[in-house]
């Protein structure tokens, strides 16, 4: 009895014990309540209530709403309202035995979620009447229509575009390969704690994989046109580059959740690195790799279309000329072709990864 | 006497803080079948895994035919992780891998690193192999692969990749905890004709009392980390079972 009073004692008071901690707590609630706080005064009260269309922008209501939010923070610090407080400072009893759900915290959450929500329609404009208006409504009979009636003629020119398409993604993701696979080990914690210099790379090869693989494909088409010219060239190397972080983030997350077992086994053999990589980690990622492989190039199909658009060559670069001249019955041939190849690719790589689990 | 391996006054903390091993002391004869015992946590694996340093102790000595193996490093280091063999408790096989390309791995140390990504094994290597798998009972089974086999046939294709190192010393860590009573036997079984027959030094993590006195010829117990017994099966009594394990220990046995 006095040791359940004493966990229940326990599980009220939160552990002051580190300040890091507590500063942390105390920054993540500031954020939740400047948020709240410029999300209701900006769309409730703005759009919602004095119904301003076009709400002007200065730094002064954000920074008011910072400091509001710090104080804010500071008074619900001390209640069971603390977002901050449940994430960084509790004890492992309450975590175990309530349900986080239910608690006073979490329906701070709830509200920001829905504050969101209905920020979120305001902010995307959505417009009941804008949808169904008779002009709008015309505008989409007419190029449904031309859509499904689509011009067969240019089917050769498409297919051929098609084609382009699959092997720039095809060749980016076997040149990713090579480079994800050996950068992988070197993104792979369990593999690169044993030193400082090893933690360092570890760290190194982090950074770089998240800076790239934050940019997406699109943005790295544009670049890589502008070096290389616009043409299937930029669109594969951007492809390339992005199916290296991409590929490499996935390949190292496999290694660290790789069984130590046959690693360790391997090093008491007297194998060396290398050997011990080959045979005691290899093994053990070898059906995932090519899973995720041609999960990629699926993904890499997709993508170069969309880059395609951009000017990065395939059947994307010839949808955006038809669809610059209005063409509409071709651009719904080149819809079908593109709906095709993803639901080929689709179905083909989802199929061969069930057939290798 | 002629002893094969010297342990001196052995510590290992862990980086958190956990002292595992205190001043531990024990010499090992050549030939013997050295048996460890203790509660669990007591620090058995944390013993096996500094003798082949997988693990790297914290202080004290431990010689290995008269030479200090504690400060090896690279190469050296890999040369006398060679001349211990190792078996575990979960068997440690490499997946998706033949039997006999997991026996094979037991000569990395001595095959280049090149031939060894394309799995090109000497033919006296293939050969030693083919025979390991014969001794371990394993006739016919070399292509199958290895992760599907039996428990008990898997820890005997770890016999055998650990006796292809040519070992002098074989390491068990509770060789045959996951396994049930008569193929704990088997495993057992063979051990013991690896320590008599093939001359090999074993030295074997334990948790059964029944299973220490049929097979150890001596024994050596942990207890938090430090020894508290030493020496041959039949002097444990009651007396020094409660000692070890505790006083509300019961033995349990194993037929
Ligand atoms: N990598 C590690 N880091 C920190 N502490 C560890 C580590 N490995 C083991 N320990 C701790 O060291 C102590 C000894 O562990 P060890 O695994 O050697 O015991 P054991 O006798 O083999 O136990 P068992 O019978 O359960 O296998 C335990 O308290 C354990 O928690
Ligand atoms: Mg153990």
């Amino acid at each position: 009895m006095t040791e359940q009073t004493l966990e229940n004692k326990a599980a009220l008071s939160p552990n002051f014990a580190s300040p890091t901690k507590f500063v942390k707590a105390l920054i993540l609630d500031t954020l939740i309540w400047a948020y709240i706080c410029l999300a209701s005064y900006k769309i409730v009260y703005t759009k919602l209530i004095i119904a301003d269309r076009f709400a002007s922008f200065s730094w002064s209501q954000p920074l008011t709403c910072l400091g509001l939010g710090f104080v804010l923070a500071l008074v619900i610090f001390f209640t069971p309202l603390s977002v901050g407080k449940e994430m960084f400072l509790a004890n492992k009893y309450d975590r175990d035995h309530k349900n986080p759900m239910k608690m006073p915290f979490a329906f701070v959450i709830y509200f920001t979620v829905f504050l969101t929500f209905i920020s979120g329609i305001y902010v995307s404009q959505v417009s009941m009447r804008e949808f169904f208006s008779e002009a709008g409504l015309l505008g989409a009979q007419r190029i449904f229509g031309a859509l499904l009636a689509p011009n067969f003629a240019i089917i050769d020119q498409a297919v051929f575009a098609a084609v382009e398409t699959i092997y720039m993604a095809f060749i980016a993701t076997t040149i990713a390969l090579p480079f994800a696979f050996t950068i992988g080990f070197f993104a792979a914690r369990n593999l690169m704690s044993s030193s400082m210099w090893a933690f360092g790379v570890y760290n190194i090869t982090r950074f770089f994989l998240n800076t790239t693989r934050s940019i997406e494909p699109l943005v790295w088409a544009i670049i890589f046109s502008v070096w290389v010219g616009i043409g299937p060239f930029a669109g594969m190397l951007a492809l390339c580059l992005h199916s290296i972080s991409s590929l490499a983030k996935l390949y190292s997350e496999q290694i660290e959740n790789i069984s130590e077992g046959p690693i360790e086994a391997m090093k008491a053999t007297g194998a060396s690195p290398i050997q011990v990589i080959w045979y005691g980690v290899v093994p053990q990622i070898v059906l995932p790799y090519l899973s995720f492989t041609i999960y990629r190039w699926d993904i890499n199909v997709r993508m170069a279309t969309i880059i395609g658009l951009v000017g990065g060559g395939g059947i994307g670069t010839m949808l955006m000329q038809y669809q610059g001249r209005a063409m509409w019955n071709e651009v719904g041939l080149l819809a079908i072709v593109i709906a095709a190849i993803v639901w080929v690719m689709d179905w083909s790589s989802s199929k061969i990864r069930a057939a290798i689990k | 006497m002629n002893e094969i391996l010297t342990v001196d006054n052995l510590e290992k903390v862990y980086p958190n803080g956990t002292r595992a091993l205190n001043d531990v002391s024990f010499k090992v004869n050549k030939g013997e079948f050295l048996v460890v015992i203790g509660l669990s946590g007591s620090g058995k694996s944390t013993l096996l895994r500094c003798i082949n340093r997988l693990h790297d102790p914290t202080a004290g000595s431990i010689r290995f035919n008269g030479s200090e193996v504690t400060e090896l490093k690279g190469s050296p280091l890999r040369s006398l992780r060679a001349k211990i063999g190792m078996i575990f408790q979960h068997f440690n096989l490499v997946p998706r891998k033949t039997v006999m390309t997991n026996v094979l791995t037991g000569t990395l140390s001595r095959t280049g690193t090149i031939a060894s990504i394309f799995g090109i094994f000497s033919q006296e290597d293939k050969k030693r192999a083919k025979e390991l798998i014969d001794l371990v009972g394993l006739t016919g089974k070399e292509q199958q692969r290895a992760d599907n086999l039996s428990g008990g046939q898997q820890q005997r294709v770890a016999i055998a990749r650990a006796l292809m190192q040519n070992p002098e010393i074989l390491l068990a860590d509770e060789p045959v905890a996951s396994l049930d009573p008569s193929t704990s036997h088997s495993v057992m079984n063979y051990l013991k004709k690896v320590q008599e027959e093939l001359g090999v030094t074993v030295i074997c993590n334990l948790h059964f009392l029944s299973l220490v006195r049929e097979y150890g010829t001596r024994v050596i117990a942990l207890k938090d980390g430090k020894l508290v017994f030493e020496g041959p099966p039949t002097d444990i009594d009651e007396q020094w079972f409660q000692t070890i394990y505790g006083e509300d220990a019961v033995e349990v046995t194993i037929n």
